[in-house]
């Protein structure tokens, strides 16, 4: 077994170092087959993993190395399969797979095709680290890593330049991508510190051991660390106020968004929570602020998405805005359930990224839904797997999303937090407006992209068979959520309604898909038919400020970019040197001064010096009578 | 009785009466000769000091200065003779080469 | 090989005489040959090094004047073992990555005598064998920038020699009374370190002695606001030069308040935290805004150089095990990676003869090999984990949190604004298209570039994925010096401050 966590962790890596060993060289298919094989083989692995802790609840501890061991501080690299990683494992090492396969037909015209490989699997990589760790300084590895790989990725089409926000809301790929590594910096030293403060208490990184410690800490230091931590999972999920790169994120190619900024390194956050659960179980007060924040989130990005006219924002959109159920489950304490939705999201999300992927392929890069329409006759696979991975983000019954979401949405009115849960229901049904929005603008109506002379093609064979075990999951994963339960459960803490929700469960899911139907038939009437501009709605001043996300990203750029540069020049121009620098001149020049201005006793006469040399005799013959009569 | 302090007194007005020589003189040859005095000056109260401690040190140091002044004269007079010969003066207003 | 020490400083010194008489068109071979044998006789010195020791080994003793207590007196340590390694390994990558032509038989005796005084310092136990060699250590340099530099050269050697110099000076002053006050003491004349350590000093004298030494090693550091003679040093000095004075010469200060100021001031040094920390975290953040504010790429990590000296000066004052190793850590992590970094703004520059960041651009497409490499040394300079950026920074970090939570949090803004300006310069230079004419026949790395590049990614990755061969001699002696701290210390609060770790404690 051992070996297998190993081959499972491994293969990834071998993967990125065989496509590395090309990444210079020409477009070579076998790289991108060598690399799906070895994802596959990652997959196979982690599924023989998870059978066997299925089958016998053995959980795996495997420690490779040490690592850092400094003082009292002994980081090894050890990693773990239980449950919760095991989870990860497959969903990760399962959409990789497909990501990869996806990829050999969407980046064949790329001349990067090899390097591409290389940077994709090094994300792998970097994922398995972070969920297989059995300590949060590995985790934190994990963390940075996949931090860079998104950095990489982002800014994979470097050559293109910088432009106006005006022309194109993410600059560049490069700027979006410094922006992603930036924010997320900013909220790993959230993270460093709720690393440090766990060390001085429990003296310890590694799960277990901290685990054990917490019932004797202090309240406050439960929660100031609870609190650090959070930041961290802030910025990996790109919750508000640290949200602005994750739309911006989409200037990488769109494989990428489908595996990082959807279905797994977006969710690390929410995994470091659940990771973390007995830790955050025991702060209230934290916890039930991450419910808030992700029940803001949801429906703060579901308001962005309504009127979002570029396909892939409105993903990453609907995607901040899952990431923000996930939270609140978490938050609300059914750790399992926001895992749950975590994996069934996954699937769906990385399903409708990639199909994005196909009709961006076949509209040569075009994203606005407004150009389009009318696709599905020549999509018709696309189209179907697009409206389905719709339905499931939207929570119909029976796809994946109806019951992860809906247990998230019952969760919230199990605690009787009812505000929480009316935000979260409101939102299911902008969820579903605009998913189905966007199909309905894509799919249906005229076809208003032959005005621009493009003639849309459906993708290659093999890379829609390869999606298919997305389509398949999200469409029957929610009839595993009861075996998956008792599975989990063995690890974390179990999550059950009360009678009084038990007696209202009917009505509740009633609701909900009231609310999501509801939505699908609203952006039916607006949008089927084909696309009908209405200016006067585009002009009012709500739609603009969710058109420009709230005028945020130029919040951050007046009060924080700007600022930050013109202080940084004021220090250097100003401060460093005309006064550090100037000062430490002006030592020198007043000592050169000095002796050029004395140089002219200097006279050269004989006469003169010996004078001198008398009053300098005479001055210390009366220092040196003073001194004598003072002591 | 001539004591001590007489003799000290001799030394002291003899050594400000070179002093004043090196301070006023211009002439290079005069300065060399108010150093001699005021050298001679110290030997005076060197030896007195020795005679009153009753101690040879200081007689042996008047001597030691007296060598040293010989030495003095020979090579100050020998520098003197060629300044002579390069300036045709020994003024020392006239000598200021190493002006700043 | 008992004087393993002295072949290491001596060796090539004295090659560098006999270099004299090389033949010009031979001398880069004849110094990169020296060079690699003193890199392998150091390498010998670590293979034969005792790990479990925490103390001094290879110790030599010779006395020269035994009248005042000056010895020959060498030996390393932990803390001074991997330094020396560093040193003499990144003498030979600079050597051999140098693309100097005028007065190379110059530029490498002056280099080999440098060596000399570099691993000099590193080893001396006895003070003034240490000043000896910290002063000498200026003279190359200044030849160095004075004859090979930018149009600025002459200003920038003369503050350079100038500023440290006086720094020095008023070391030398705490060094002499430090002799005389051991005198006054046990009777006898010593200028031995390790017998300096025995001295226990009422708190005053400490506070007056930290001063004088602090101000030595400080505008060695360079901490701030001494700071301000490395940017005129690094913008004027070749290639060669920033590169031993960002990866060596800089060491020598933090060397110094390892060796001398903690354990010898034991109680100054924990009064002085807080201002010491104070000044560090401005060399953190404001350096590094005004590295964010630059237009020359070099001075770019001429003050990114200050900033990541910050971290390692907050590490030295967390008084435990776990900042200090990490400090020492970093010492080395900063030396190959800055080293390597001004190695790479050669490389640029040789081609255009610019350093200025508008001038470049597109550069990842057009020289992809040169791009790698500076991204991994870019994502190790701002502290990736799994290269040796990591340890030391996390340690650091982790090690200070212990002393205050809010400068922590202060310090460890270092770690987004690190990111800020190097991914800054990243864009600029090697992102977007290719706008300048020039830049498109730019040629990638050349074989003696790559060569003498490749190695130092190789380390830069081995000791961020498995620091432990030379993180756990620096941690034994870390540990073994904070032992002694605490037991030496006279004021309560300095024994609190102090912590012995746990491992430590049963020993005891």
């Amino acid at each position: 077994m051992e070996n297998l966590v190993y081959i499972a962790l491994f293969a990834p890596f071998v993967s990125s170092l065989f496509a590395a060993l090309f990444g210079m060289s020409q477009r070579q298919v076998f790289v991108g087959i060598v690399a799906s094989s070895l994802l596959a083989i990652s997959f196979i692995s982690s599924a023989l993993l998870a059978i066997h802790l299925y089958t016998t609840g053995d959980v795996i501890h495997v420690r490779l190395m040490d690592w850092i061991n400094a003082g009292d501080l002994h980081i090894p690299f050890g990693f773990i399969v239980d449950q919760v990683s095991v989870t990860m494992m497959m969903v990760v090492t399962l959409v990789s797979t497909v990501v990869h396969i996806y990829s050999i037909g969407y980046m064949d015209h790329d001349k990067s095709f090899n390097r591409f490989f290389s940077y994709l699997s090094a994300f792998v990589f970097s994922m398995m680290i972070l969920v297989m760790s059995d300590n949060f300084a590995g985790l934190f590895i994990g963390w940075e890593g996949v931090g860079v790989c998104s950095w990489l990725l982002i800014g994979f089409w470097y050559h293109k330049a910088d432009v106006t926000r005006e022309e194109n809301p993410s600059i560049s790929p490069s700027w979006a991508a410094n922006e992603a590594f930036i924010m997320n910096r900013i909220a790993d030293l959230g993270m460093l510190i709720g690393l440090f403060i766990i060390y001085w208490n429990t003296g310890s990184l590694q799960y277990d051991e901290v685990f054990a410690q917490l019932p004797y800490l202090s309240e406050t230091i439960l929660t100031t660390s609870a609190f650090a931590l959070f930041i961290g999972a802030m910025g990996k999920s790109a919750q508000f106020p640290l949200h602005t790169w994750l739309t911006d994120a989409m200037e990488g190619p769109t494989p990428v968004s489908a595996l990082i900024h959807a279905a797994t390194m977006v969710t690390a956050g929410v995994f470091l929570v659940i990771r973390a659960n007995p830790l955050f179980s025991m702060t209230p007060e934290v916890s039930f602020f991450i419910a808030s924040l992700g029940t803001f989130v949801a429906f703060f990005a579901a308001s962005m998405a309504l009127v979002n006219r570029d396909l892939k924002r409105i993903i990453a959109f609907s995607t901040l805005s899952q990431l923000g159920y996930m939270f609140a489950a978490a938050g609300l304490g059914a750790y399992w359930i926001a895992l749950f939705h975590l994996g069934a999201h996954a699937f769906f999300k990385a399903l409708l990224f990639l199909g994005a992927g196909n009709v961006m392929h076949a509209m040569h890069d075009e994203l606005d839904i407004f150009k389009m329409g009318g696709l599905k006759k020549t999509m018709r696979w696309t189209w179907l797997y697009m409206g389905l991975a719709s339905l499931a983000l939207a929570g119909i019954f029976p796809f994946a999303g109806f019951f992860s979401k809906d247990a998230i949405i019952e969760t919230a009115f199990n605690e009787g937090t009812y505000v929480l849960w009316a935000i979260l229901v409101i939102t299911a049904g902008m969820t579903a407006f605009y998913s189905f929005r966007q199909v309905f603008l894509t799919f249906h109506g005229d076809e208003r992209y032959k005005e621009f002379g493009i003639h849309p093609h459906e993708m290659y064979k093999y890379v829609l068979i390869a999606m298919a075990p997305l389509a398949i999951l999200a469409l029957v994963a929610g009839f595993g959520m009861h075996q998956y339960e008792a599975f989990i459960t063995n690890l974390l803490p179990e999550y059950h309604m009360s009678e009084h929700t038990h007696h209202l469960v009917v009505w509740l899911t009633l609701i909900v898909s009231a609310f999501a139907i509801g939505g699908i038939l609203l952006a039916y009437v607006k949008y089927a038919k084909g696309l009908k501009r209405d200016t006067k709605l585009e002009n009012s001043f709500a739609y603009k400020v969710l058109a420009n996300q709230y005028y945020i990203p130029q919040l951050y750029e007046e009060f924080i970019t700007k600022p930050y540069k013109i202080v940084s020049e004021i220090f250097w121009e100003k401060v460093d040197l005309k006064i550090v620098d100037a000062t430490v001149d002006n030592i020198a020049k007043t000592l050169y001064k000095t002796g050029d201005s004395t140089r002219s006793m200097q006279t050269g006469n004989l006469s003169n010096y010996l004078n001198w040399m008398a009053v300098g005799g005479v001055v210390l013959l009366v220092i040196a009578a003073i001194s004598a009569m003072l002591v | 009785m001539i004591g001590l302090s007489h003799y000290l007194i001799v030394s002291a007005i003899i050594f400000s009466i070179g002093l004043i020589g090196v301070l006023r003189r211009r002439n290079l040859l005069m300065l060399f000769f108010a150093t001699e005095v005021m050298l001679n000056a110290v030997n005076i109260a060197f030896a007195a000091i020795s005679h009153y401690y009753n101690d040879l040190t200081g007689q042996m140091f008047a001597f030691f200065v007296i060598a040293i002044a010989a030495s003095e004269v020979a090579v100050g007079l020998g520098i003197l003779i060629v300044l002579y010969k390069k300036h045709g003066s020994l003024d020392l207003d006239n000598l200021a080469n190493m002006r700043g | 090989m008992e004087n393993i020490l002295s072949i290491l400083v001596f060796f090539p010194a004295v090659a560098g005489l006999l270099g004299f008489v090389i033949d010009k068109e031979s001398a880069r071979a004849y110094g990169i040959t020296v060079a690699t044998i003193e890199f392998l006789l150091s390498l010998w010195l670590w293979f034969s090094f005792d790990m479990s020791n925490a103390g001094m080994q290879f110790v030599e003793v010779i006395p020269l004047i035994p009248d005042i207590g000056v010895n020959y007196y060498l030996g390393v340590d932990g803390i001074s073992l991997f330094i020396l390694i560093m040193t003499t390994l990144m003498t030979l990558i600079g050597m051999t990555s140098m693309s100097i032509t005028t007065n190379i038989k110059n530029m490498i005796v002056t280099l080999l005598f440098l060596e000399m005084t570099m691993v000099g310092v590193f080893v001396a136990l006895d003070a003034i064998i240490f000043y000896l060699f910290w002063e000498l250590s200026l003279v190359p340099m200044l030849y160095i920038i004075g004859a090979w530099g930018g149009p600025l050269r002459v200003y920038a050697s003369i503050k350079f020699f100038l500023y440290t110099f006086t720094g020095s000076l008023i070391m030398l002053v705490g060094m002499l009374f430090v002799a005389y006050v051991y005198h006054n003491l046990t009777g006898v004349w010593s200028f031995a370190i390790t017998d300096w350590y025995a001295l226990v000093l009422p708190v005053n004298y400490q506070l007056w002695l930290f001063a004088a030494f602090f101000i030595g090693f400080a505008i060695k550091v360079p901490m701030f606001p001494f700071h301000t003679w490395i940017p005129y040093a690094h913008g004027q000095a070749p290639t060669i030069g920033s590169v031993i004075l960002a990866a060596v010469l800089l060491k020598m200060g933090t060397y110094g308040f390892v060796r001398f100021s903690l354990p010898m001031f034991p109680d100054a040094s924990v009064m002085a935290i807080t201002p010491v920390a104070v000044l560090s975290l401005i060399m953190i953040i404001y350096t590094a805004m005004v590295a964010y504010s630059q237009k020359d790429m070099k001075q770019v990590i001429a003050y990114s150089s200050v900033s990541h000296m910050g971290i390692i000066m907050l590490g030295i004052f967390a008084m435990n095990a776990e900042g200090i190793s990490g400090s020492v850590f970093q010492m080395l992590s900063h030396g190959i990676v800055s080293g390597a970094l001004f190695m790479l703004v050669g490389v640029i520059y040789d081609r255009r003869h610019t350093k200025l960041l508008s001038e470049f651009g597109g550069l990842a497409a057009v020289m992809p090999k040169y791009a790698v490499i500076f991204g991994i040394m870019l994502m190790a300079a701002v502290g990736l984990p799994l290269t040796m950026g990591f340890p030391g920074e996390f340690l650091v970090l982790l090690g200070f949190y212990q002393v205050s939570p809010i400068m922590t949090i202060l310090g460890g803004t270092s770690i987004i604004l690190g990111a800020v300006y190097m991914l800054r310069i990243y864009k600029q230079s090697f992102f977007g298209p290719v706008t300048k004419e020039e830049n498109k026949v730019l040629s990638d790395l050349n074989n003696k570039e790559t060569w003498s590049l490749v190695p130092l990614v190789l380390i830069v990755v081995w000791l961020g994925v498995y620091p432990k061969p030379v993180l756990e001699p620096i941690d034994n002696s870390v540990k073994a010096m904070l032992n002694f701290m605490d037991g030496k210390a006279i004021t309560q609060e300095a024994k609190d401050m102090i912590k012995v770790s746990t491992s430590n404690k049963e020993v005891n």
